[in-house]
């Protein structure tokens, strides 16, 4: 049989540097560079304020849990998936570690410890259970993780009844919520930033990535080609989950409070900070070093808006172009690659190489 | 392509800049404006963006920051919700100001961030919401609420003479200021034998999940005689739950706060008393506390302001108009 020839994913070990590879990089450089403009541009504005120790200590802690999410959000949508879920798994997660912790009592790195775990499993279930649903019941993402967005919210109202939790551990708040590693280098971001590179590694340099990519390209061929494919999109949802729940613990350190209420637009941000950081929501294509990117833009935007006092409901009208324009010229971009590239167009090799390149 | 992408970046960054120098210029230029000698730079970090009561306390502010040649500038978040605030928050701190006016949204969670606000030597003035431990504060102003939630029972008292069900609809809990209102309206009904008190449901500030709540309430107890609406959306829904269940002016809401809808809402009967409270005042009372405190003098750590009710009969009066908010300054 041909189906065999097809779709080697061999290939992606070869083809070098193809156009693809080149325009990748040139997009994660682009979106920085957007970046970059932007901070001058405040600079320039409000020298004295925006550049400052202290507002880029704010920027960084206010991205950390949204980038903490946009990891597990990149590989899920890399598979052309979408997670609508992280924001109320967030919650729950917070809310079960905060029923554990409380019932583990103290204040120490032990309680922390323990809320850590419950965070973590409570994650990891929701995610298990996206990720079946998905893969095995053929129920579309974007319905899955909409009921389970509905219903993790749910749950955690039941066990709280309503109302926030506001038991954080000391430790967990002083020192990793609020605390500094070193120096006024925030906590909160490190752990972020590890996180960020375990998953920069591992859908850059693991099978694990070359497979996300796969599914995402051409789920078929993919599955001809010997890869597990509804394993390894559940094993990508439970990731997204396990990374939704440990949020979830950072986020009960930040805020020292469950946010039951203020959740319902995180999935949103984040999707919105994958999609500037170059990430097709058709899958196949993306990286996480982009959605950092693309996650910082809007925070970046909302506080130097903030501090040249422009009227708060501009910020969100900038937000919203600037998603659409930066996807726009993205698309633009690929279209033209497409089409320079059309004799060969073996959808593994391509991507496969786009994401090496992309990753520096 | 390439240079069509760059072209197209490059017009992005514009975008923003001018977003930035408009935004600057409809808002009065209030921070462009900051070079004045001896005016004191003041912030003021609303509740919840787009407001009648911030924006009334918003126009207090101004008025007696102009009085004291201070300037202002005013933010909010889009949602009354910490984590919508602390990031606005941590902006108007690195644009050190000399002191801040906040309406913190929630009473631990906004604790730490307005403890950074005053580890950077800036003086802060809590106005509405308090925190758990408001020392970080060098005077937190607010209306009486457990008053304000006991008048609106008052209001109930004089609409529903005979007694009957009583129902609270709620914002969430944990903010400071509707938990005293809910508290102060839960106290006096079960004070008074003749009213059933059935406890407080909670909407999450948003008006669609009020009137749910008020017409799933209907449902299973047709007999309630009051509604207490402990703040504008509670209210805006809770009188569309009403309509939804048929029960107009069978069912009397009474309010908290007086916007514009609030009182066309009175207006058109679907609520049938307001309790407004004086957000001008704290405005005004804040800015003072403020700038004493930058001046070196002493503070009220504590000052509470009155609420006024009103109802069709005085919503004319003198007394009546000055009590509603104002939609701008």
């Amino acid at each position: 049989m041909s189906t065999i020839k097809t779709a080697p994913p061999v290939a992606t070990e070869d083809a070098p540097t193809s156009r693809l590879s080149r325009v990748s990089r040139l997009q994660a450089l682009q979106i920085l560079i957007l970046l970059v403009v932007t901070i001058a541009v405040f600079t320039a504005l409000r020298p004295d304020t925006f550049l400052t120790g202290f507002n880029i200590r704010g920027i960084v802690q206010n991205t950390a849990i949204y980038a903490v999410l946009g990891v597990g959000m990149t590989f899920v949508i890399i598979t052309g998936g979408i997670d609508l879920s992280v924001g109320s798994v967030l919650v729950f997660s917070g809310v079960v570690a905060d029923k554990i912790m409380v019932a583990y009592g103290g204040q120490g790195w032990g309680t922390v410890l323990v809320g850590l775990v419950a965070a973590l499993a409570s994650g990891l279930a929701w995610g298990l259970l996206n990720g079946v649903l998905v893969a095995k019941a053929k129920v579309p993402p974007l319905v899955v993780t909409l009921g389970s967005l509905s219903a993790a919210l749910g749950f955690a109202q039941i066990i709280t009844k309503g109302l926030d939790l506001r038991d954080a551990p000391k430790t967990l708040v002083d020192d990793i919520g609020f605390g500094n590693i070193v120096g006024q280098v925030p906590t909160i971001a490190v752990i972020s930033a590890v996180v960020v590179i375990i998953g920069i590694v591992l859908l850059h340099r693991t099978r694990f990535g070359l497979y996300t990519y796969a599914i995402g390209s051409n789920a078929e061929a993919g599955r001809r080609a010997g890869v597990k494919v509804d394993r390894h999109l559940i094993k990508v949802y439970a990731f997204a989950g396990l990374l939704a729940g440990f949020a979830g613990l950072l986020n009960l350190g930040f805020f020292q409070s469950t946010t039951i209420g203020g959740q319902s637009n995180t999935p949103l941000n984040v999707i919105a900070g994958v999609a500037i950081g170059g990430t097709s929501l058709f899958g196949g294509i993306g990286s996480v070093f982009g959605t950092v990117i693309g996650l910082f833009i809007p925070i970046v935007l909302q506080n130097g808006f903030i501090q040249t006092g422009v009227q708060p409901f501009w910020q969100q009208v900038v937000v919203g172009a600037v998603l659409v324009a930066v996807v726009y010229v993205d698309q633009l971009r690929r279209a033209a690659a497409v089409r320079g590239t059309k004799t060969r167009l073996p959808f593994l090799s391509r991507t496969g190489s786009a994401s090496r390149k992309g990753s520096a | 392509m390439k240079r069509k992408s760059t072209a197209i970046v490059a017009a992005l960054a514009a975008v923003a800049l001018g977003a930035a120098a408009c935004g600057s210029d409809s808002d009065g230029g209030g921070s462009s404006a900051g070079g004045a000698k001896d005016g004191y730079k003041l912030a003021f970090v609303q509740g919840v963006a787009g407001d009648a009561f911030y924006i009334t306390m918003e126009c207090g502010i101004k008025e007696e920051a102009a009085k004291e040649g201070a300037t202002v500038t005013t933010q909010g978040a889009q949602k009354f919700d910490p984590t919508l605030q602390t990031p606005v928050l941590q902006s108007v701190i690195a644009s050190k100001p000399d002191a801040i006016l906040i309406a913190p949204t929630d009473v631990s969670a906004m604790q730490q961030p307005i403890a950074q606000a005053k580890a950077q030597g800036i003086k802060i003035v809590l106005v509405d919401t308090t925190l758990n431990d408001p020392s970080v504060a060098v005077s937190a102003i607010s209306s009486d609420n457990t008053a304000g939630g006991k008048a609106a029972f008052e209001a109930i008292q004089k609409l529903a003479p005979n007694g009957g069900k009583v129902l609270g609809v709620g914002v969430q809990p944990g903010i400071s200021t509707t938990d005293a209102r809910d508290k102060g309206f839960g106290d006096a009904a079960k004070a008074d034998s003749k009213f059933t008190y059935l406890g407080v449901q909670y909407s999450q500030n948003d008006p669609a999940k009020a009137a749910s709540i008020v017409s799933a309430a209907l449902q299973k107890d047709p007999d309630i005689v009051g509604i207490f609406a402990s703040n504008l959306f509670s209210a805006q829904g809770s009188a569309t739950g009403i309509r939804q269940a048929g029960k107009q002016g069978k069912v009397n809401v009474v309010g908290f706060d007086a916007g514009p809808e609030q009182i066309k809402a009175l207006q058109d009967g679907t609520v049938q008393a307001l309790i407004a409270q004086q957000p001008g005042d704290i405005g005004v009372q804040g800015v003072q506390q403020a700038i004493k405190a930058l001046k070196g003098e002493s503070n009220e750590a504590n000052i509470q302001t009155g609420s006024t009710i009103i109802t069709k009969d005085n919503l004319t009066s003198a007394e009546g108009q000055a009590a509603a908010y104002k939609a701008s300054c």
